[in-house]
């Protein structure tokens, strides 16, 4: 795997670990290609979060090298970080939306740390927000939006720097089962425009029903990576599959 | 518009959207540096109203040569011109005549005094020289160079003891209120900086959880520090204005009693006459102190 050259995303005998837990995630090898929709399942602590922040480089690895379009993140200036993250838009569980700005200051926050011209922003902004449903509460706080609305505004503000790849780290975890179906969906109609999606989840029906790639993260290793899978119980352990 | 210059604008609006729909916790911040603010420019405008009193008391005061019944006044006006020459040391020298000293006496005093002296039917006051010195630190030298002088045999008095003492004491709460002023002063700076310093904390720390979603979005540390600084500067800025409003009212209301006690007229007019410098100082003192806060505060949440 480590001689394919094209991918968007590669790791390369990747291990991570911490002084309480020394490894979170151990020699990880795996690429993931421009346009993929990758599931990425396992239990609380199994290394799901850790690895989506690798890629993010919110963490850097123990040992090995993490690739972004074959370009490796080791060597990229600290100072230089926010120009990378440019590339990769991020979408959380608790949404991390700027309590003070209004769902469309929101989404051209990153727009403008970006020194876009006010005029693209005024213009690409309205338009984004019409694309996931938003465009009657651009200027609602976060506060004045239910938690479906508010990831929807995450995710405009994923989108709208037009990111290689988006990383969902379990983005329905705190939705309804409707909002959910939504979310998903948009992640999909992004993918389907050759927008890479990384998403970790809980959450079997969605996995189930997108049916495209699926890796699974057990205790700091894959134990199972598959072109169409399926949610796998055995890799989740039963009080968790219970919550959902 | 350059991209620094458009990025430096948005972080100007950030720090303002900041300040104002932190609408509270600005007010608060506003209104410790106000405190702040006041507290110090108000010790150090009574020091200086303090001093100037005193000062301007000093000014007032003077050496009274009297002379000799029989001293002509030719040989007196001579004395004046000789004294008159040591202008390193004396201000001035005026001539007081036995009778502008009994005009002026019967003008002080009350009708029955100024009778009887009538009764009498002669004027018992003697000629005399009013000398003021260049600086009141040199009496004790003026005096001791005027019973050493070829014309001591001509002097009859020279009423400086009492004056003396008054000197003395003056100068004595001069230092002792310049020095205690200081220490106030000093103080309530150091307080006030620690006040405002924890204040503006505080503010940053309520914005702690935003520091990372905005380099999540990829702003720089820059871009997410630069509206803190900005937020400062506009706490001192504001607080400078309701610090002027403040000093003006309580300038408006001790104005009556500092009344020709100070060379300016009194305590208003000090304060008008320097408007633009308080207010500068002010703008200063009070934009440095929000932003030296902030860029401390900001460095201990701003990890990477």
């Amino acid at each position: 795997m480590s001689e394919n050259t094209n991918a968007i995303i590669r790791f390369e005998g990747v291990t991570k670990g911490f002084p309480h837990n020394p490894t979170v995630l151990e020699n990880i090898n795996v690429s993931i290609m421009p346009g993929e929709f990758v599931s990425l399942i396992g239990s609380s602590g199994a290394g799901k979060s850790t690895f989506l922040k690798l890629i993010y480089a919110e963490e850097t690895p123990t040992m090995g090298e993490i690739y972004f379009n074959e370009r490796a993140l080791s060597v990229i200036n600290r100072k230089h970080l926010p120009y990378y993250r440019r590339n990769i838009g991020t979408v959380f569980q608790d949404f991390k939306l700027l309590p003070q700005k209004t769902a469309s200051e929101n989404v051209a926050y990153a727009l403008e740390v970006d020194g876009i011209s006010t005029e693209e922003i005024n213009d690409q902004v309205p338009e984004i927000l019409a694309i996931v449903g938003l465009g009657d509460k651009a200027d609602k706080f976060p506060h004045q939006l239910s938690g479906g609305e508010q990831q929807r505004v995450a995710l405009a503000r994923a989108l709208i720097t037009r990111p290689k790849i988006i990383i969902a780290d379990e983005p329905t975890g705190n939705l309804d089962p409707r909002s959910t179906e939504e979310i998903i969906q948009l992640l999909l109609e992004i993918n389907s425009y050759g927008t890479t999606v990384l998403l970790a989840t809980h959450n079997k029906h969605v996995v189930d029903k997108i049916g495209k790639r699926v890796i699974v993260l057990s205790d700091g290793i894959i134990t199972s990576d598959e072109q169409v899978g399926k949610y796998k119980d055995s890799a989740v352990s039963e009080k968790t599959v219970k919550t959902f | 518009m350059s991209n620094k210059s458009l990025k430096l604008w948005r972080t100007f609006k950030e720090g303002w959207q900041n300040l104002k729909r932190n609408g509270w916790l600005s007010f608060a911040t506003v209104s410790i540096l106000t405190l702040s603010l006041f507290i110090v420019s108000l010790s150090a405008l009574l020091g200086i109203t303090t001093s100037l009193i005193l000062e301007n008391i000093k000014e007032k005061v003077s050496v009274n040569v009297s002379f000799n019944p029989d001293v002509s006044e030719t040989r007196i006006l001579e004395i004046q011109s000789e004294l008159s020459k040591y202008t390193k040391e004396i201000s001035s020298v005026q001539y007081i005549s036995k009778e502008k000293a009994l005009d002026e006496f019967l003008a002080k005093n009350n009708p029955v005094i100024a009778q009887a002296i009538q009764e009498i039917g002669e004027n018992p006051l003697l000629p005399s020289l009013n000398i003021k010195a260049v600086d009141p630190v040199k009496y004790p030298l003026i005096v001791e160079q005027l019973k050493n002088s070829t014309f001591q045999n001509d002097i009859n008095r020279i009423n400086y003891e009492e004056n003396r003492r008054i000197f003395e004491r003056l100068e004595k709460i001069n230092v002792a209120t310049k020095k205690a002023g200081m220490a106030i002063g000093l103080t309530f700076i150091f307080i006030a900086i620690l006040i405002t310093f924890n204040t503006i904390r505080i503010t940053i720390y309520s914005h702690r959880a935003e520091f990372e979603i905005m380099r999540l979005v990829g702003a720089s540390n820059l871009y997410v520090r630069t509206p803190f600084i900005f937020e400062g500067i506009l706490y001192g800025v504001f607080a400078s204005i309701t610090t002027m409003l403040l000093l003006f009212g309580i300038a408006y209301y001790i104005a009556p009693l500092t009344q020709d006690a100070i060379p300016q007229g009194n305590f208003l007019n000090l304060y008008l006459g320097n408007f633009h410098w308080i207010f500068l100082s002010l703008l200063v003192l009070g934009s440095t102190l929000g932003v030296i806060s902030s860029a401390i505060a900001i460095r201990r949440y701003l990890k990477i």
